[in-house]
């Protein structure tokens, strides 16, 4: 079991119940892959340092999960395949992280 | 007889040794804003002082940040320099 992290920068435009059901469906797939969702931080709009699809601001999303690391492909195959997921970057944060539940 | 050089140069210390709470954090855009110079590059580590490790971990972190967007990449943008109309 390994400690991940992935910031998601999103479409400010996105409602918010649409941004809800694609994070809902990203742990979705973090569950079903065998992995445990830990954090789910949400840093809201904030201003870009460079503008990303025409567009100056946009919606960070962090989440902070643990699961075997085959789960990290299937995830970024539906992050990539979401509308509205401008960028991502996905971190290995621990290593050995024992079950805690 | 030369005499003595007047200018010390202030002693340099690598910050992210000397106060281990630094996060090196590609989250915190703040810190890593120092050692980037006004047009976004990375400043050498015998300006900047930091140890060769922690140079190695704040590039990678800087480049990370420039990617999700919270660094710039360079200071005047292809889309903000005005195109000459070609006639």
């Amino acid at each position: 079991m390994r400690k991940f992290e992935t910031l998601l920068l999103l479409s400010p435009e996105l409602s918010s119940e649409t941004r809800a059901s694609l994070l809902a469906g990203l742990k979705g797939v973090v569950e079903r892959e065998g992995g445990k969702v830990i954090v789910e931080d949400a840093w809201g709009i904030r201003d870009l340092a460079y503008p990303v699809k025409k567009q100056m601001r946009g919606f960070y999303v962090r989440l902070e999960y643990t699961g075997p690391g085959a789960l990290i492909a299937e995830l970024e195959r539906n992050i990539r395949i979401a509308e509205g997921v401008f960028k991502f970057v996905t971190v290995k944060l621990a290593d050995a992280v024992e079950e805690v539940a | 007889m030369a005499f003595k050089k007047k200018f010390t140069p202030r002693k340099k210390f690598c910050r992210f040794c000397a106060d281990k709470a630094l996060p090196l954090d590609y989250k915190r855009a703040d810190i890593l804003r120092d050692f980037v110079n006004e047009r976004g590059k990375i400043i050498a580590r015998r300006i900047t002082g930091t140890c060769a490790h922690h140079q190695r971990k704040l590039t990678v972190e800087i480049k990370r940040s420039r990617q999700m967007a919270l660094m710039i990449y360079t200071a005047t943008h292809a889309c903000d320099v005005k195109k000459k109309s070609v006639l």
